[in-house]
C-alpha cells in the first residue's frame, strides 16, 4: 500500500515543478479528493468484483460449451446438415401367380409460390396447356394463397419434365407416388384403392394398410453450394419398404368371372350381380367379382352402389340353397334315407295358421327329388322333425350368422336369430332359407361342406403358403423374382383341414342329389358345363322391401360344385333384380355358373371327367387382306 | 538438427497436401456414389413403371379382345381339346 502512497506523492510533486516554469493552470493535484487516502477496502472490493465478473463469464461459457451444449450443437448442425427423408415404397399387391394387381410409380406433384410466380404470356399459356387447365382456372389458383398453391398433383413424369423445361420462376415439384391398378374394374372390389396421401381406403389396400405402407427412412447429409450431397453424417436409417401382399385371386379367373357376370347383368337388365369362386382344396378365394364396378384410377363420379363389394357386404335370405343342409342333417341323423318317400300333397301346407306352398304340386317325392324339384313342403316336413336347437347348431356350424374370417373390411355376419325365440312356422320357413340371411361368400363357404366330404373349411383371400408362414419381408423379397403366368401345380396343393359337420357318406349322397339338380329334369340344367360334371342348388326369391316382399323384384342365385365327382371348386353366382322377364335362378344365374366353371377348371388344368364328343375340325382359313 | 527439422517440415507439408487430396477425392467419390444410387433408384422406378405398362398391355381384357378380333381365336373347350395321358406310351391318335 505504501508504494501506491509514494506514487501519489510523486504525482503531486510533479505539477509543482512544472508550474514553476509554466503559466499558472488549474491545480488538479490539489483536488481534495486526491488528497484523501484511498481506503484499502475499495481496492479489494474492485478486484473482487472484477474477479467475480470473470468467474460468471467462465461459468456461463462452461454452461454453454460443456454442460448444456445440445441446443447450440443442434443449431450448428442445422446450419450445415440437411435431413433427407427416404420414403418407403408401398408394397405391391400381386395375384396368386405373381401378376401385378397394384403397384406404385413415381408421379411428381407440381406446386407454386404465387407471389414468386413470373411468367411471360407464352409461358403461362404453355403451362395451362400442360396442366390441362383453362387459363382462367390457373389464374384463379394463383390468386389464392400467396405462399402456396398446388398446380396439379400426381402428373405423369413427362408432363413434369416439360413443365420443368419451361423454367418458370416460382413453380416447384415434389416427388410423390401414384398407385396404379392394371386390372382395372375387374379386380377393383378386391384390391380397393388408396387416396392421394397413399392411405388405403377400400379393399386389400385398406385391410393391409399397415403391412403395405412400410416405414420411411432418414439420413443426414452435408450439401455443398450447388446442392450436391458431399458427405453423410450420423446414422442412416434405411427405408423399410412395404410388404408385398400375394392374394389368392387368380387374375385370369377373376377376369372371366367379372366378364361373365357383367354380361349376364347387362343381358338380364339386372341391377347388380356377384360371383365368388372358391378353391375347394385350399379354401382360397380364386375370384370375387361384383357388378357394377368402377375403375380405381378414375373415381370422380363414384357412387356407393359401384363401390359396394356385394358378395361380402350384402346379405339376403339364402332361400332354397339352404335345403341341402336340412336334407343332409336328416340323412346324417338317420331320420331318412335318400329314397324315403315324402308326401308333398297338392303343394300347400298349413302350419299354425300360415300356409306354405310349392311352385308346382309334386305329390309324392323321394328325398332326392325334394332337392331336385326344390320342394318347400318336403324340406319343411323334414325340418319339423328337428329340435330348434339342433337346427340352429347346424346352421351355425356351416357358418350362418358367423363372420367369415378373411380379414377384409366390411365383411358382414348375416343374421341367424337365437333358437329360443323361434316359432314353429319360423323354423319351417328357415329350413328353406327364409328368416335368416347370409352373404354370397358365406353361402359359397357353406357349400365347401359338400365339396369337402362333410368338412367346412376356412377361406382365405391370401395365397395359402403366404398366409401360413410368418412372412418376414426378407423372405418375401427373395420371392420377388417370380415368373409371370406360372401356376402352382395341382399336386402341390395341400388340402386345408376343416371342421367336420357331416360324415363323408352323407356329403357324397347329397352331392349326388346336387348333381341331379343340374341334370335334365332338375331346376338348373343350364348349369351343366361342357366336359365337367357339376352339381348345385338354385335359389330365387322375392326381394324384401320394407316389411314385406316385393311382388316384381327378384333375386336369383346359384351355388354349385365342380367337378361333382372330385370337387375342386365351389362357385356362387347371384344376380340382383333381373328385369328382363326371366328371373329363376336356373335361368339367370346357372348359365353364368356354367361358363365360370368351364373357364376356371380349364385354367386350373383339371381334366374333364365327362366324355365330350370331340369337335375338332380344321378351321376354314380366312384370307388375309393386304 | 536443422536438416532433420527441414525434413520434418517437408514431410508435414507433403502429408498436408496428401490429406487435402484424399479428402477431395473422397468427396468426389462420394458424389459419384450418390449419383449412382439415385440412378439406381430412377432405374428401379422405371422398371416398376414398365412392369405396370407391360401388365396393362397384357390384361386379360385386351388379350382376349385382340385374340378374338385380330387373330380370330376362340376359347378352348373340352370338345376341342385332346387330353394326352402322360402314362400312355403309345402314340396318341389325333382326332381329325
Amino acid at each position: 500500500m505504501s508504494r501506491v502512497g509514494d506514487l501519489i506523492r510523486k504525482l503531486r510533486r510533479l505539477p509543482r515543478r512544472q508550474n514553476a516554469s509554466a503559466m499558472p493552470t488549474v491545480r488538479y493535484a490539489t483536488s481534495p479528493l486526491l488528497a484523501s487516502r484511498t481506503p484499502p477496502w475499495r481496492v479489494k472490493f474492485l478486484i473482487g468484483a472484477i474477479g467475480l465478473g470473470f468467474a460468471v463469464l467462465i461459468g456461463r461459457a462452461a454452461w454453454i460449451q460443456i454442460i448444456h451444449n445440445d441446443f447450440y450443437l443442434q443449431q450448428g448442425a442445422s446450419r450445415y446438415e440437411r435431413r433427407i427423408e427416404l420414403p418407403a415404397n408401398r408394397g405391391r399387391i400381386l395375384d396368386r401367380n405373381g401378376e401385378l394387381l397394384a403397384s406404385s410409380v413415381p408421379s411428381p406433384s407440381l406446386w407454386v409460390i404465387p407471389k414468386d410466380f413470373e411468367a411471360t404470356p407464352a409461358q403461362f399459356k404453355a403451362l395451362a396447356k400442360l396442366l390441362n387447365m383453362k387459363s382462367a382456372e390457373l389464374k384463379k389458383r394463383l390468386d389464392g394463397n400467396q405462399n402456396f398453391a398446388w398446380l396439379r398433383r400426381q402428373v405423369d413424369d413427362s408432363v413434369a419434365q416439360q413443365v420443368a423445361a419451361l423454367d418458370i420462376k416460382g413453380v416447384h415439384e415434389i416427388k410423390e407416388t401414384k398407385r396404379q391398378y392394371p386390372e382395372g374394374e375387374a379386380a377393383a372390389h378386391i384390391v380397393g384403392f388408396t387416396n392421394i396421401e397413399d392411405e388405403g381406403q377400400e379393399g386389400i389396400e385398406l385391410a393391409y394398410q399397415k403391412q403395405l405402407i412400410g416405414r420411411d427412412g432418414v439420413r443426414h447429409v452435408i450439401k455443398d453450394r450447388l446442392g450436391r450431397v458431399v458427405e453423410s453424417v450420423g446414422d442412416l436409417i434405411p427405408a423399410d419398404d412395404g410388404r408385398e401382399i400375394r392374394l389368392s385371386i387368380d387374375a385370369k379367373i377373376q377376369f372371366y368371372a367379372y366378364q361373365r357376370i357383367r354380361d349376364a347383368v347387362a343381358f338380364h337388365k339386372a341391377k347388380a350381380g356377384s360371383v365368388v369362386v372358391l378353391d375347394a382344396q385350399t379354401g382360397e378365394v380364386l375370384a370375387l367379382a361384383n357388378v357394377p364396378s368402377y375403375t380405381p384410377s378414375d373415381r370422380r363420379n363414384l357412387t356407393g352402389a359401384q363401390l359396394r363389394n356385394r358378395a361380402l357386404t350384402d346379405t339376403f335370405e339364402p332361400g332354397s340353397t339352404m335345403k341341402p343342409f336340412i336334407i343332409s342333417w336328416a340323412l346324417e341323423t338317420n331320420r331318412v334315407k335318400p329314397d324315403t318317400v315324402i308326401s308333398t300333397g297338392n303343394g300347400r301346407m298349413t302350419i299354425d295358421g300360415a300356409t306354405i306352398t310349392d311352385s308346382h304340386p309334386h305329390g309324392d317325392l323321394t328325398v332326392e327329388q325334394v332337392i331336385q324339384k326344390s320342394s318347400n313342403i318336403g324340406t319343411a316336413k323334414l325340418a319339423l322333425q328337428f329340435q330348434p336347437k339342433e337346427m340352429w347348431e347346424l346352421f351355425t356350424a356351416v357358418g350362418m350368422g358367423q363372420k367369415p374370417q378373411i380379414g377384409f373390411p366390411g365383411v358382414v355376419t348375416g343374421r341367424l336369430r337365437p333358437y329360443k325365440s323361434w316359432r314353429r312356422i319360423e323354423q319351417v320357413t328357415m329350413s328353406y332359407g327364409y328368416g335368416l340371411s347370409a352373404s354370397l361368400l358365406q353361402l359359397a363357404q357353406a357349400y365347401t361342406v359338400f365339396a369337402r366330404d362333410g368338412e367346412l373349411i376356412p377361406i382365405s383371400l391370401l395365397k395359402r403358403d403366404e398366409a401360413d408362414d410368418t412372412a418376414t419381408p426378407k423372405k418375401l423379397a427373395l420371392r420377388a423374382d417370380y415368373k409371370p403366368g406360372q401356376s402352382a401345380p395341382a399336386d402341390d396343393l395341400v388340402p386345408v383341414r376343416g371342421t367336420r359337420v357331416f360324415s363323408p357318406e352323407t356329403a357324397r349322397e347329397v352331392r349326388k342329389m346336387l348333381a341331379m339338380v343340374t341334370a335334365n329334369g332338375g331346376t338348373a340344367p343350364k348349369a351343366q358345363a361342357m366336359g365337367y360334371s357339376v352339381g348345385g342348388k338354385t335359389g330365387t326369391a322375392h326381394k324384401q322391401e320394407g316389411k314385406g316382399y316385393s311382388g316384381n323384384k327378384y333375386r336369383s342365385w346359384f351355388v354349385g360344385i365342380a367337378p361333382i365327382s372330385h370337387p375342386r371348386i365351389v362357385v356362387a353366382v347371384m344376380v340382383d333384380e333381373p328385369g328382363n322377364g326371366v328371373y329363376f335362378g336356373g335361368d339367370v344365374a346357372a348359365p353364368v355358373f356354367s361358363q365360370v366353371v368351364e373357364q376356371t377348371l380349364n385354367r386350373l388344368g383339371v381334366m374333364p371327367d365327362l366324355d365330350v364328343r370331340p369337335d375338332i375340325t380344321a378351321m376354314q382359313s380366312v384370307e388375309e387382306s393386304f | 538438427m536443422a536438416r532433420l527439422n527441414l525434413l520434418l517440415v517437408v514431410m508435414l507439408l507433403f502429408s498436408c497436401v496428401w490429406l487435402i487430396r484424399s479428402s477431395y477425392e473422397s468427396r468426389h467419390l462420394f458424389v459419384e456414389l450418390e449419383k449412382a444410387q439415385s440412378r439406381d433408384h430412377e432405374l428401379q422406378s422405371d422398371r416398376e413403371r414398365l412392369l405396370l405398362d407391360k401388365r396393362a398391355q397384357a390384361t386379360p381384357l385386351r388379350v382376349e379382345k385382340l385374340a378374338r378380333e385380330k387373330l380370330r381365336m376362340f376359347s378352348a373347350t373340352p370338345a376341342v381339346t385332346h387330353y394326352v395321358n402322360e402314362a400312355a406310351s403309345a402314340p396318341v391318335e389325333v382326332a381329325p
